[in-house]
């Protein structure tokens, strides 16, 4: 085998993908090396070797060794498995790869075609392949089908787009250069005064992640609520009764409300005035990343990352177009007709989509973000070869109606407002129904609208006021994020990209600065922000972010150099981590005892049902080693609660009250399921306290 | 100097700065309290610290004023 062309594909699925198109029998032969499959088709009488990558085989280092200094500044490209203890396997890839491209005779980049694929692939081409990145051709596509693997790499672009390799470097480069040296000062100052190893960490985007949060956290637990009244009237028509809420929303002083309130007592309303606004809704964009991550944790709950990962492996199987995109647009070359039929195919969207096929023209309703790289996501009009998981088929099928939506109709909606005079005083009740489903139905079951119809009225008509109800309220405070919501302020702040945001997230969790589904800042979270609030707040700058953010998109238009940003962010950082290390000592001990407070949190199960104000605690018996439930007041002598726990497997805070007596209950893990433990000797589910 | 109620360093008086926010808040709200239900400040921070909307800085900081610990700076209705 020689003088053959070397594709470089980014995944191992891809590169299937790519040798089954592109043989002219879809029989391409699998090879293997030093464990490495490789492919090897046959395509217009020339031979093709197809070889994947695992993502990113080349990472940077530090030119120095070591751990436990800083400021690094210095550093190089290297095989990931010389930086990575773990990633023994892209050391086999990587001699597989450079044997492979001694015998080739031209190169094409398959990589993904966005900011990290193209990385992936110069990289390759770079250091595996001996310099071929000038030499090699680069194929653009979105989706894995056939027909678009076939065209791209019949219509290859001449070069790689070095544009978006130097963004793509930079990036890596300035967050290299912004993680290495902030989690090096925070563990470095935290090991100096504990002399405990912990691993502590930020970055370019989890600095200002962390500060969206920290803000959000801080107004929650300093909140005070205040009080407003409501005033509602259940009014009777035509044998029915609606309720309907007084004009002012909002009623700041007690007595007025109750004048009002009581003024309204056993009269008879007049209808004065009925509103009605009918409007038509325009069927949804297409999906961006975003959009569907958002739109899949309120539909299924599940986490962004989840659903990019159940995204990636849908696009691996050819079943729907590139998901990392920004891109609410569907240009027309994609041949929205031929992906309808196809979809026609499926009994489920059989009806949908030839109501669609009998349109004269198919025009999608396309939203305004643009993406140079790829277009919406769509689905490429493939079913699935056998039956898919039931999480990855939620994301197919949401993403298939989407796409059929997004060419229907506006849907019709009414409003009716009748406005009601109750001596004097103004109230209103609100029905609604729809007109024309237009691209509700081919949403469904993905998009809901309770109608609420009312009766025949009409102006002057008399009404019966069954009841005035007078509501005291509070004003609420803002809730805490969610995946979803922080993902959708993340992009809004223009912080991160939308390959990265969902790990951000995570690596949030992992450093235990943040817990929960609604997403609450720990103790250390707390500190660590502190610290990096006092001694870098440029570092936590969504400013900052944005600017460098804006330089990359300069750099991909050959507008900015690489250096100049790196010799930038090196004079942004140098003069904070001077000052850091000047106040290591400090530092360390405020991150000390926010660790210590953190172990302390996680054992805390909830309030004390007995004493009230101390917090339940799992706790160890000093003689025993013994474990058990104690209460956090009895260090002032307040509180003596304690209750046994089981003293096998694991046990932490459920988050859960128990059902039957309301008090806190624990998660215990052993061998089989974790099963939740109400400690309560007198719980009431408790059998021998039923028959008491 | 150190917070009374959970130890952190304080910049100047008696609060941390999670704890000084929320004194601030319960000052500030206290005005629209008076006006919706003339109350005073006792009963005020009665109500909020039995109040499941009210943050946890906040029942901390009430907590210690109804000891007698501290003083906003508030008039009294």
């Amino acid at each position: 085998m020689d003088n053959y062309t070397l594709v470089i594909a980014e995944k191992p699925d891809a590169a299937k993908r790519i040798a089954l198109a592109l043989d002219k029998r879809e029989k391409p032969r699998k090879l293997s090396e030093n464990g490495v499959p490789y492919y090897v088709a046959k395509h217009n009488g020339v031979e093709i070797v197809v070889v994947p990558a695992l993502g990113h085989l080349y990472t940077i280092a530090a030119e120095r060794k070591g751990r436990n200094h800083y400021p690094v500044f210095s550093f190089k490209w290297v095989p990931r498995y010389v930086a990575e203890r773990k990633a023994t396997r892209i050391r086999s890839l990587l001699q597989t790869i450079t044997t492979l491209a001694k015998k080739a005779e031209a190169f094409v980049d398959a990589c993904d075609f966005d900011v990290e694929g193209c990385v992936i692939g110069y990289c390759i081409l770079k250091y595996a392949c001996g310099a071929k990145e000038h030499k090699s051709k680069r194929m653009k596509f979105s989706t894995l089908t056939k027909r678009e693997l076939e065209k791209a790499y019949a219509e290859a672009l001449p070069q790689l787009d070095f544009g978006l390799i130097e963004a793509g470097l930079t990036r890596h480069e300035i967050d290299w250069l912004f993680g290495i040296n902030l989690s090096r000062a925070l563990t470095v100052a935290t090991r100096k005064w504990s002399g405990k190893y912990v691993t502590l960490s930020t970055g370019r985007v989890q600095g200002p992640t962390l500060k969206f949060l920290v803000a959000r956290e801080e107004v929650i637990r300093s909140f005070v609520p205040t009080p407003y009244w409501k005033i509602r009237a259940q009014v009777e028509t035509d044998g029915r009764v609606f309720e309907a809420r007084y004009v002012k929303e909002r009623i700041e002083n007690k007595k007025e409300a109750e004048t009002i309130a009581n003024s309204c007592k056993d009269k008879k309303g007049q209808i004065e005035e009925i509103a009605i606004r009918e409007f038509k809704q325009p069927p949804p964009f297409p999906f961006d990343l975003g959009t569907l991550q958002s739109e899949a944790y309120s539909l299924f709950s599940f986490a962004p990352r989840r659903t990019l990962n159940l995204a990636q492996q849908l696009y691996l199987d050819a079943l729907i177009s590139y998901p990392r995109t920004d891109s609410q647009k569907l240009p027309s070359t994609i041949d929205y007709a031929t992906i309808l039929k196809n979809l026609g195919k499926a009994e489920q969207y059989y009806k949908l989509t030839s109501e669609l096929l009998l349109k004269q023209t198919l025009k999608p309703n396309e939203g305004y973000n643009e993406d140079p790289a790829h277009p919406a996501i769509y689905p490429t009009g493939n079913l699935p070869q056998r039956a898919l998981e039931p999480s990855k088929r939620k994301i197919w099928d949401l993403v298939v109606r989407r796409f059929l939506a997004v060419f229907s109709e506006p849907a019709a909606k009414q409003n009716m407002k009748v406005y009601v005079k109750i001596n004097g005083h103004r109230f209103h009740f609100s029905g609604r129904r729809i007109l024309a489903q237009g691209w509700m139905r081919y949403y469904e079951p993905y998009v809901k609208f309770d109608e609420l119809l009312l009766p025949p009225t009409k102006k002057g008509q008399i009404v019966n006021v069954k009841k005035t109800l007078l509501e005291e309220v509070f004003k609420e405070p803002p809730p805490r994020y969610n995946p979803s919501s922080l993902l959708k302020d993340m992009e809004e702040a223009r912080i991160g990209t939308k390959a990265t945001r969902a790990d951000i997230m995570q690596t949030l969790y992992d450093r235990r600065y943040i817990e929960g589904e609604r997403m609450t800042v720990t103790s250390l979270g707390f500190e660590v922000f502190d610290v990096l609030e006092k001694h870098c707040p440029q570092v936590i700058s969504t400013d900052l972010t944005r600017q460098l953010e804006e330089k990359m998109d300069r750099i991909r238009e050959n507008k900015e150099k690489r250096e100049d940003v790196l010799t930038d962010v090196i004079g942004i950082l140098h003069p904070s981590l001077v000052a850091f290390k000047e106040e290591e000592k400090v530092v360390g001990e405020q991150l000390n005892d926010a660790l210590e407070r953190s172990k302390l949190e996680e054992r805390i199960i909830g309030t004390c049902p007995v004493c009230k104000t101390g917090k339940l605690f799992i706790n160890y018996s000093r003689k025993t080693g013994k474990r058990f439930v104690g209460c956090t007041s009895y260090f002032k002598g307040l509180c003596k609660t304690c209750f046994r726990l089981p003293q096998r497997g694991t046990v932490g805070s459920s988050g859960k009250n128990c059902p039957a007596c309301g008090w806190p209950t624990v998660e215990v893990r052993m061998k089989s399921h974790p099963w939740v433990l109400c400690f309560n000797p007198e719980c009431p589910s408790k059998t021998g306290n039923e028959k008491s | 100097m150190t917070c009374v109620i959970c130890n952190k360093k304080s910049r100047a008086g008696m609060y941390c700065r999670s704890h000084e926010k929320a004194c601030e808040n319960i000052a500030r709200s206290y005005e629209q309290w008076r006006e919706a239900l003339e109350i005073s400040w006792k009963e005020y921070l009665s109500q909020i610290a039995n109040n499941p909307l009210t943050g946890e800085w906040t029942k901390e900081v009430v907590q210690h004023l109804l000891k007698g610990g501290g003083q906003a700076n508030v008039k009294d209705g």
